[in-house]
C-alpha cells in the first residue's frame, strides 16, 4: 500500500466534517449543520419483536412475500402484513395515497420495530414528500431495503440522522431454501445479524483495478439511477467524508457514464472517504458497431483517479444473489489492499 | 443580459461536426448540400464521419473539434451533425473565453441539450434547438421543420401554431425559452449546467424511455424546484415511449398531465419538437409568448 495514501485515509473524520463553509451556508443547504447530528440507531430486535411488510413503490403478491415471512418467523419476529402487499395498481403496490398511508402507518406504530420492504420497482419517490417523519423521528426503527428504496436510505440519512438496511427484502428471499446457495443463505442471514446487532464484517474479492488504502466513514449509497434521480432535491444523497457504495442493474453503459458524470459534477465524489463498487448487472448490450468502448473498471477509475482515497469494484451487495446487507449511516472501515477487500463496522 | 450570437447571411461559413456519437459521413451529405444551397460555406470538423467505438472520435478529439470551431472567427455557426451520447464528457473541458467574444449559433438537439443548456446557464447565450443531419434525409430537406432552422439562421422571427390538445392548460405567457431532452436536463441537475427555470417557458421532449422513468424524471425537476415557477411549460413529443411488462397505467401525457397540475402556468402538449420529424428550430434564450387553448397552441418570438 501507498504509505501516503494511508497516511491521508487515517485523518479522523472530524478533521473533514463540521468546518464552517460560507459557500455552503450562503447557498442554504443545511447539510453541514446535518453532518454534525450524530446518527441515531434505532433499538435492535430481540425475539417477538414485530417487523413490518409494505410497498412502497412496485406491486408484490402474498404469495412472494412468503419465504420472506417465514424465514423472518423462524428467526424469532412477529410479521405484520401491510394493506399495499398484494395491492394491485398497474405497476405500483396501490395508489400514491395507499402507499403512503401504509408506509406512515408503519412508521408510526410503536408496536412495530423494522419495516422490510416488500420489493423495489418505481414509485418512492412519489410519496416521500407525503410522509410525515416526525414520529419515526423521535422513535426510529430499522428501513430495510434496496434498488427504490435507495429513496429512503438517501432521504432518512440526509434530513433524519437514522441508521438504515440497505439489503435483500421479502422479493428476494429463496423459495427454495434447501437449494438456495451459501453466499445467497448468507446474504439473508446477515439482515438477521444486522437486526441482531452484530457488528457487520465482509469480504470481497481483491480485484486488480481496486485502488489500495485504509478508510473510515460512514458508509452511504445505493442504486446509481435513483442517486442521480434525488440530486438537488430534499432526499439528495450527502457524501462528503462518507464511504460511498453503488450499484446498478439493466442500463445501458452509456447511460451508466452519464449517470457517473452526473455524481461527479455534482461533486459526490470530491470529499469521499472511499469509493465502493457494487454489482453492475446485466449491462444492456451495446448496437454492434457502436460498442461504447469502455468497461465499468475503466469509466469508474476516469471518473475518480484525481482523488486518491481507496476504491473497491465487485464488492457483493446490488442486484445479485449476493447482497450483503450494509447499515447506511453507520461507520465502518475500509481496507483495500492487493490481496484483501474487507469492509468493517467500528464504533 | 442574454447574448444573442449574429444571424447568418449568404457566404456565411457553418462548421459541422460530432461532438458525441458517431455519424457516417454519408448520413450527412443532404445535409451538407442543403446548408450549401441556403447560401451557406459548410466546412467539416474531423469529427465527423469518424469514429472510436460508440464516439465520434476520442474525448480529446471531439474535444478539440468543437473547441477549435467555437474560437474559429471565420465560422459564424457550428452544426452538429448527431447527438447520442458524449457532449457530457467534454462540457467541463471546453473554454468560453473566445466565444463569449464572438458568440456563433450552435445547433442541435439531444445530447446538444447539455451545450444549450451549459452556455445558457453559465453564459446567457443563446444557441438553437433544432433538427440535426439525420433530420434532412429521405427526401426531408425541404420540410417546414428544416425550414424553420434557416429561417431562424437568418433572423426571421418564428411564429409556430400547432394544434390543440385536450390536455392543454389555456393562458398565455411571456418569457425566455430553455430547456430540450428530459433525460439529459434531469442529467444536469445539481451541475454547473443544469437549468434555472424561473419565470421561464420550458420545453421538453424524449425517446424511447420507459413510461415510469419520465415520472420519475418528472419528479426530479418538480422536487428540485424547476417546475414551481415557470412562466409556461410546453411539451413536445415523447416518442417510441415503452413500457414495463406490467403496464405503467398512464401515458407520458397523463404523466406530465398530473405531475404540474397543481400550477396555474399555461401548459401544451405535442407541441412539434421531438426526435421525430416534427421538430421545430427553437432558441434556448430567446424571447417568447406563449399562448395556449384547448384548440391550439402558438409560440410566438417576440
Amino acid at each position: 500500500m501507498n504509505r501516503k495514501n494511508f497516511l491521508s485515509s487515517i485523518v479522523p473524520l472530524s478533521a473533514s466534517v463540521g468546518a464552517f463553509n460560507k459557500e455552503t451556508f450562503l447557498k442554504g443547504n443545511n447539510s453541514i449543520f446535518e453532518e454534525d447530528k450524530k446518527i441515531k440507531i434505532p433499538s435492535y430486535l430481540k425475539r417477538g419483536d414485530v417487523i413490518g411488510i409494505t410497498c412502497p413503490s412496485g406491486y408484490i403478491s402474498l404469495e412472494d412475500i412468503q419465504p420472506a415471512v417465514e424465514k423472518m418467523k423462524e428467526w424469532g419476529f412477529e410479521i405484520r402484513i401491510g394493506d399495499t402487499v398484494s395491492d394491485l395498481n398497474f405497476t405500483f403496490a396501490g395508489t400514491d395515497k395507499e402507499r403512503a398511508a401504509d408506509f406512515q402507518k408503519m412508521i408510526d406504530d410503536p408496536s412495530i420495530k423494522a419495516i422490510m420492504l416488500g420489493r423495489g420497482g418505481y414509485g418512492a419517490v412519489r410519496i416521500i414528500d407525503k410522509i410525515n417523519f416526525k414520529k419515526f423521528a423521535a422513535k426510529p426503527k430499522w428501513i430495510i431495503g434496496f434498488s427504490d428504496a435507495t429513496v429512503f436510505h438517501s432521504h432518512i440519512n440526509a434530513n433524519l440522522r437514522i441508521a438504515t438496511i440497505h439489503s435483500k427484502m421479502c422479493n428476494s428471499f429463496p423459495s427454495d431454501w434447501a437449494n438456495a446457495e451459501p453466499l445467497q443463505i448468507d446474504s439473508i442471514e446477515s439482515i438477521r445479524k444486522c437486526l441482531a446487532g452484530d457488528k457487520m464484517e465482509y469480504t470481497a474479492i481483491a480485484e486488480e483495478q481496486n485502488k489500495y488504502g485504509v478508510a473510515e466513514g460512514e458508509l452511504i449509497g445505493g442504486n446509481l439511477s435513483i442517486l442521480q434521480n434525488l440530486a438537488a432535491t430534499k432526499s439528495e444523497i450527502q457524501t462528503d467524508g462518507k464511504i460511498l457504495f453503488i450499484e446498478e442493474v439493466d442500463e445501458y453503459l452509456y447511460s451508466i457514464d452519464r449517470m457517473l458524470w452526473n455524481l461527479k459534477r455534482s461533486g459526490k465524489f470530491d470529499k469521499l472517504k472511499a469509493l465502493i463498487v457494487g454489482g453492475f448487472n446485466r449491462i444492456k448490450p451495446d448496437d454492434p458497431g457502436e460498442e461504447f468502448g469502455e468497461n465499468i473498471y475503466e469509466m469508474i477509475l476516469e471518473k475518480v483517479k484525481e482523488y486518491d482515497y481507496p476504491v473497491c469494484f465487485n464488492f457483493p451487495v446490488g442486484h445479485q444473489r449476493i447482497n450483503y446487507a450494509l447499515k447506511c449511516g453507520m461507520k465502518h472501515r475500509l481496507n483495500v489492499s492487493d490481496i484483501s477487500v474487507s469492509l468493517i463496522e467500528i464504533k | 443580459m442574454i447574448i444573442i450570437p449574429p444571424y447568418l447571411k449568404r457566404g456565411d461559413t457553418v462548421g459541422i461536426l460530432c461532438p458525441a456519437g458517431y455519424m457516417p459521413l454519408e448520413k450527412a451529405i443532404t445535409a451538407v448540400e442543403t446548408l450549401t444551397e441556403w447560401g451557406f460555406h459548410v466546412i467539416r470538423g474531423k469529427t465527423l464521419g469518424h469514429q472510436f467505438h460508440y464516439f465520434s472520435g476520442t474525448d480529446e478529439e471531439r474535444l478539440h473539434d468543437l473547441q477549435h470551431m467555437m474560437d474559429d472567427k471565420n465560422i459564424k455557426a457550428i452544426f452538429c451533425a448527431r447527438g447520442g451520447y458524449g457532449m457530457g464528457r467534454i462540457i467541463e473541458k471546453l473554454h468560453f473565453k473566445k466565444f463569449k467574444k464572438n458568440p456563433k449559433w450552435i445547433i442541435g438537439f439531444s445530447d446538444i441539450t447539455v451545450l444549450h443548456s451549459h452556455l445558457f446557464s453559465k453564459y446567457k447565450i443563446a444557441s438553437l434547438h433544432a433538427p440535426m443531419a439525420a433530420a434532412f434525409n429521405d427526401g426531408e430537406f425541404n420540410n417546414k421543420y428544416i425550414q424553420s432552422l434557416k429561417d431562424a439562421l437568418e433572423g426571421k422571427k418564428a411564429n409556430y401554431i400547432n394544434d390543440g390538445h385536450s390536455f392543454n392548460k389555456k393562458g398565455k405567457a411571456y418569457g425566455i425559452l430553455i430547456g430540450g431532452n428530459l433525460s439529459l436536463l434531469a442529467h444536469l441537475i445539481g451541475t454547473s449546467s443544469e437549468i434555472n427555470t424561473k419565470n421561464k417557458i420550458l420545453f421538453i421532449e424524449d425517446v424511447g424511455e420507459y413510461i415510469y422513468n419520465v415520472d420519475r424524471m418528472m419528479y426530479q425537476l418538480k422536487r428540485s424546484g424547476k417546475l414551481n415557477e415557470l412562466a409556461g411549460l410546453i411539451i413536445g413529443k415523447f416518442t417510441d415511449m415503452k413500457d414495463t411488462t406490467i403496464p405503467f397505467g398512464q401515458t407520458t401525457e397523463e404523466v406530465i398531465r398530473d405531475i404540474v397540475k397543481e400550477y396555474d402556468y399555461p401548459v401544451c402538449f405535442n407541441f412539434p419538437v421531438s426526435h421525430d420529424r416534427e421538430n421545430y428550430a427553437l432558441k434556448v434564450g430567446g424571447e417568447y409568448k406563449l399562448s395556449v387553448s384547448s384548440s391550439k397552441s402558438i409560440l410566438k418570438e417576440l
